[in-house]
């Protein structure tokens, strides 16, 4: 009898153990294929780089233009960027389940919230979360979702709020302040 | 009997001159023979060969350093053309992502309404 109890609690800590080794936190998300979309879309953005695609990016970037080089300062530990932006003329003619399936991905121990926003009226939803690992930033991740549009961000790497904040007015970025809100 | 042929034979060797033209004859049928040099021919086709050799084998050497540098010269184009659409990728999704921190940056300052779910 106890040794089945014994083999019981065994059982148990490695399912448990098992399961939240499974839920871990990933910092690159697993982004649907919106492929499809490109087509129906007015506008449609998708960027994948990845680290060979970024090294070679910051081979191109003049250290001696400023811009360029506070580009190539946020790019400092970034281990890949992911944008999937798609604009439509009418409303949720995307398939809304698939970024509701990338917000859920987020869910997992790990990443944490630092802005929703939710707008009844214009039916906006805005999510920004952070994947923090012994106190260090491991990714980014930007879902914005309103009826003619949704945009997922995934930055795999420390992502440094500051240093992107110097890019403010450059390349047509605007002015942010998002560290004074929080 | 000796003398006899001592007398024939005096007779079939005495000197006789030519007849005549004789000469003439002779010099124009040497015209007419083209005289060709000989030379040796042991060595001229090896000698063509060798130079047909090296010619070609700078025609080949020429061609693999051309093909060398034009296929360097198309590898540097193509990764400048990637590294160029790299770079506005990067750029691009730089702006997409501080366009949307902007987003959620004006809700999170906007006065909150009936409609605002929550921030």
């Amino acid at each position: 009898m106890s040794k089945s109890i014994h083999l019981c609690t065994v059982v148990a800590f490695l399912a448990y153990w098992l399961s939240s080794a499974a839920q871990a936190a990933d910092p690159l998300l697993k982004l649907p294929n919106f492929d499809g979309l490109t087509e129906k879309a007015e506008k449609a953005v998708t960027i994948t780089l990845d680290p060979v695609l970024l090294r070679l990016a910051a081979r191109f970037l003049d250290p001696t233009d400023p811009e360029d080089a506070a580009v190539k300062e946020v790019m400092q530990g970034i281990g890949g960027i992911y944008v999937r932006s798609f604009t439509f003329a009418e409303d949720f003619a995307y398939p809304v389940a698939d970024v509701e399936a990338v917000r859920k991905q987020l869910g997992v121990p790990g990443w944490h919230r630092l802005v929703e926003v939710r707008s009844r009226k214009e039916q906006t939803k805005v999510d920004i979360y952070m994947l923090v690992e012994k106190e260090q930033a491991k990714a980014l991740a930007l879902i914005a979702s309103e009826p003619r549009e949704f945009t997922i961000v995934n930055i795999v790497g420390s992502v440094d709020l500051d240093k992107l904040h110097r890019l403010e007015g450059q390349f047509g970025i605007p002015k942010l302040e998002i560290e004074n809100k929080k | 009997m000796t003398e006899e042929f001592e007398r024939g034979l005096r007779g079939a060797l005495r000197p006789v001159d030519p007849p005549s033209g004789f000469a003439d004859r002779v010099l124009e049928r040497l015209d007419r023979q083209s005289v060709v040099p000989v030379e040796p021919r042991v060595w001229r086709p090896r000698v063509r060969a060798l130079q047909r050799h090296w010619y070609s084998g700078v025609a080949l050497a020429a061609s693999v350093v051309l093909a060398v540098v034009a296929v360097n010269q198309l590898q540097d184009e193509r990764s400048e053309r990637e590294g160029l659409e790299a770079r506005r990728q990067l750029i691009e999704a730089l702006r997409v992502t501080s366009e949307k921190l902007d987003l959620a940056y004006e809700a999170v300052n906007r006065p909150p309404s009936t409609d605002d779910a929550g921030v």
